[in-house]
């Protein structure tokens, strides 16, 4: 569960002065598959850097699990990322002089998992996105869609309390687009996965349960994605 | 601890077999080349001081030189003196010599030389000359009208070869004319000429103590030096200290003396020249994997922030670098030391050659290892230092680049 109060980020560039988040509050309950929108500068992406501890509040309150996370120290913080949450970014970014295999490990084995059960979770969870015939494939071996579902797969791999993409689509044509978004909707169903999403793209909006609409840092919308969304999606289906 | 350590070495590993091939041969090429440097200009000088040091001890004044106290200008009641010398545990054999400047002259050329009187069954159980006859024989007790000559006074018969003006190619069963400061003039007959490839021993003429004494027209109980081999189990420090322990009070001087003496000030300018060389080198070592940790941990920064943003710590991502530049300095060791071995293997076959002898590479172990850990601290600075730099940015700046 997320509890955010009153969440404010001012970023001071030399003279100016930006207000990017106004005060946001939100809860988050576990299960839910919720997208964050907006028009670009809405403060979208900059909500859930500060949901996903990649950056701190200048104001505000943030419960994770139940935790205050202004009480964590850096060390902890990254502890915490690495043990509790899960990140998709944009551009994927997967570590080049990695196999697919040892990317998706990567994190397993630093939480200190032990070999043969984190090469067993590898598998599986490869095996889960359809993947498990590219163990040593390299990055640059991948389609975009596949690069982008091995970073969902190494977000997932340790079964984090809250999984954070960060406009996961956005580098990818809509059929690709659409099965990453399938497989986001998979994993939140069947595995009760919290998800936070960024987009910009309206038509994202029917996987989600619940969608937040910023502008200029405050929230202006948060509820259900709208009817005539959710009916467009049944008649493109 | 061990297990970030155990995921840096991991990264490390994949990033230098994953990376670019140019990049890792080039850098293992000048970490070689930066070694080679730092081990080779070190080994040609202690190849120097080696033969030095084989040439004082084999040719020159066997393992310890006893000389007249500073107020005196001879050895007197020398024979008794050898007698007490030899009974000195540790000593294998003492022998005496008197030197006598005198004009030499063959054929038309004249030259100003050192005769030195010998006792030769002594002298062969300490110097080993006599094994070092180009022509000719070496000498014996007793016999007079003979002379040996080093090649350097005698002369080459290439001339390019000799060093310094010589007879013009004097040799064995020639005769020569030697003039003694007293004012006696005698014909030798040339027994021998000594090619050791000291410039010192191939300068002397030698003759023997009896001749000496008639030349003289005494018995000649005084020498000008007394020279002494040593047992090599022993310490020659500790015999020293035997020999004035018996009772000797002339001055008394090992090899390592002798050669402090006449190649301290050389070898302590070698050894600057040596530290130069090695601070250029490490220098150089630095700047290049700095540069090259620099480009990478710059080309990795998004890759950096977002590592950090999945939860690896810092410290992870800046041990990851300081391994890879350990493992390239670990390689570029082994193919610098590997080519030192070949060179100084060429270089045994092939020896410079000095004026003082063949000289070939000598590569300490102490060298080597000292110069491994310099090498080892300047890379982990190298390395550490723009892992850190990027390692500390902010996750976000870091992503954003």
């Amino acid at each position: 569960m997320i509890i955010a109060e009153n969440l404010t980020r001012v970023y001071d560039m030399g003279k100016v002065t930006v207000h990017a988040l106004r005060g946001v509050s939100i809860t988050i309950q576990k299960g839910e598959f919720v997208g964050i929108m907006g028009a670009s500068g809405s403060g979208k992406s900059t909500l859930l850097h500060l949901l996903g501890l990649l950056d701190k509040p200048t104001e505000g309150k943030i419960l994770l699990g139940g935790i205050d996370v202004r009480t964590l120290n850096e060390r902890q913080r990254t502890r915490f990322r690495l043990k509790r949450l899960g990140y998709v970014f944009q551009d994927y970014a997967l570590v080049p002089e990695l196999t697919v295999e040892e990317n998706v490990f990567l994190t397993s084995m630093i939480r200190g998992t032990s070999k043969e059960e984190y090469q067993a979770q590898t598998l599986q969870i490869l095996d889960r996105i359809g993947l498990s015939d590219r163990l040593t494939h390299k990055h640059n071996e991948l389609s975009g869609g596949q690069q982008q579902r091995v970073a969902i797969a190494r977000a997932m791999v340790n079964k984090p309390e809250i999984l954070f993409a960060d406009e996961p689509c956005a580098n990818l044509d809509s059929e690709s687009s659409r099965n990453v978004l399938d497989l986001f909707k998979q994993i939140n169903k069947e595995m009760a996965q919290t998800i936070v999403m960024v987009s910009h793209e309206d038509w994202h909006m029917e996987y989600f349960d619940r969608v937040i609409i910023l502008r200029d840092g405050r929230i202006v919308s948060d509820g259900p994605p709208p009817e005539e969304i959710l009916e467009k999606a049944c008649k493109f289906k | 601890m061990l297990l970030d350590l155990r995921v840096s070495f991991f990264l490390a590993l994949r990033g230098i077999l994953r990376g670019s091939r140019g990049s890792l041969y080039l850098t293992v090429l000048i970490i070689a080349m930066v070694f080679t440097n730092m081990i080779f200009m070190p080994s040609i000088i202690l190849g120097f001081i080696k033969v030095a040091e084989d040439q004082i001890i084999t040719y020159q004044t066997g393992n310890i030189l006893i000389s007249p106290h500073e107020d005196e200008l001879y050895i007197e009641d020398v024979f008794s003196l050898l007698e007490k010398i030899n009974r000195v545990p540790g000593v294998l054999r003492a022998s005496a010599h008197y030197g006598t400047g005198v004009t030499l002259r063959y054929k038309g050329n004249s030259l100003g030389s050192t005769v030195i009187a010998i006792n030769p069954d002594d002298e062969r159980l300490v110097t080993d000359v006599y094994r070092k006859m180009a022509d000719g024989d070496y000498l014996a007790d007793g016999e007079n009208d003979e002379i040996i000559i080093g090649i350097q006074t005698s002369g080459h018969k290439d001339e390019s070869l000799d060093m310094g003006p010589t007879l013009g190619y004097l040799k064995a069963g020639d005769a020569v004319t030697v003039e003694y400061t007293n004012g006696v003039s005698k014909v030798y007959h040339v027994k021998g000429i000594i090619e050791t490839g000291s410039y010192y021993a191939d300068q002397g003429a030698y003759i023997t103590w009896d001749e000496m004494e008639s030349i003289f027209g005494r018995k000649l109980d005084y020498a000008t030096d007394v020279i002494i081999k040593t047992d090599p189990d022993s310490y020659e420090p500790e015999v020293k200290t035997q020999i004035y322990r018996f009772g000797v009070r002339e001055k008394v001087q090992t090899w390592q003396d002798i050669l402090e003496e006449a190649m301290g000030r050389a070898v302590q300018n070698f050894a600057m020249l040596n530290s130069i060389t090695i601070v250029v080198s490490l220098i150089i070592a630095i700047v290049v994997l700095f540069i090259v940790i620099m480009i990478k941990t710059l080309n990795s920064r998004r890759q950096i922030g977002v590592l950090k943003a999945l939860g690896v710590e810092k410290s992870i991502i800046i041990h990851n670098y300081v391994f890879q530049v350990l493992i390239l300095t670990t390689i570029g060791i082994i193919v610098g030391t590997t080519l030192v071995e070949s060179m100084v293997a060429i270089l045994t076959v092939y020896p410079f050659q000095f004026p003082d002898g063949e000289v070939t590479p000598v590569v300490a172990t102490s060298d080597l290892i000292n110069n491994t850990i310099m090498l080892y601290i300047a890379a982990f600075i190298a390395g550490y230092i723009p892992a850190w730099r990027v390692a500390s940015e902010d996750i976000l700046t870091a992503m954003r680049s």
